[in-house]
């Protein structure tokens, strides 16, 4: 029969368990800039077919998260529509993902206003989970090979011009990239 | 006899923290809704939240006046 363990042996025991499942339970760590943007596909949140990210490698792409009771949200997206409508539409391409758990409440914020970009809708929050996002709204800026270049989190009065400058600055980083 | 104890002990342990859920950012559409919060008169929520500020130079823990989905 063998000995029972000492007391500091079960506390180790019991710290062991504690620390394995605390691995296991840990949330994924968030992408940040210089990271491949993970690849999605999600059924569309206005009419039917699939948003897939990887559809639109070759151009920057603007990836914003979004539901309709996040306020800073919904400041975010008019400003986001004006600079779609700033930028060239061959080069830069606005990509959104509705996170709301009931679809006609993020479509009735839409029927007030209006996008030209698409959006994906994903109320089982699966694509947040790839992303690691930490606050709403995030958006993330994406080159034309898939990487991360900016991550913006949150969205405040004046942040529209800070955006325009990060996305001004890589498509002109890419266009020059293209003529080398 | 104290070996299975604290096997038992981990296994209590380990179904408590199975209770405790962190609710992500993007699950905040019912918390987010005005009457979810504590305090849902926002005035009386801001009145509030001054007189602690001021008074005993803290912040107050609770949620925003009128609810709110936590964000930025």
């Amino acid at each position: 029969m063998k000995p029972y363990g000492t007391a500091h042996e079960d506390i180790g025991l019991i710290l062991c368990i504690l620390f394995c499942v605390a691995l296991v339970t840990a949330p994924a760590g968030a992408v940040s800039e210089g990271d491949h943007a993970p690849d999605f596909a999600a059924p569309m949140l206005v009419g039917d077919g699939t948003l897939e990210l990887s559809n639109y490698r070759g151009k920057v792409v603007y990836l914003d998260f979004w539901a309709s009771w996040c306020a800073p949200c919904l400041k975010a997206i008019p400003e986001i529509e004006k600079i779609r409508n700033e930028m060239p539409a061959s080069e830069f391409q606005i990509v959104a993902v509705n996170l709301d758990q009931k679809q006609k409440k993020a479509l009735r914020f839409l029927n007030k206003h209006p996008v030209g970009y698409p959006s994906a809708r994903d109320p089982e929050g699966r694509i947040p989970v790839q992303f690691g996002l930490e606050t709403m709204p995030t958006s993330y800026l994406i080159d034309t090979e898939g990487v991360i270049r900016y991550v913006h989190p949150g969205f405040k009065k004046g942040d529209g011009d800070k955006l325009r400058r990060e996305i001004r600055a890589l498509l002109e980083k890419e266009s020059s990239e293209t003529k080398r | 006899m104290r070996k299975r104890f604290s096997i038992a002990l981990a296994a209590v342990l380990l179904l408590a923290i199975s209770g405790c859920t962190v609710v992500k950012p993007w699950e905040r559409d019912m918390l987010a809704r005005r009457d979810m919060a504590f305090e849902s008169d926002v005035l009386e929520a801001t009145r509030e939240a001054h007189i602690y500020f001021s008074k005993e130079a803290s912040m107050p823990g609770g949620t925003g006046g009128g609810g709110g989905c936590g964000c930025n």
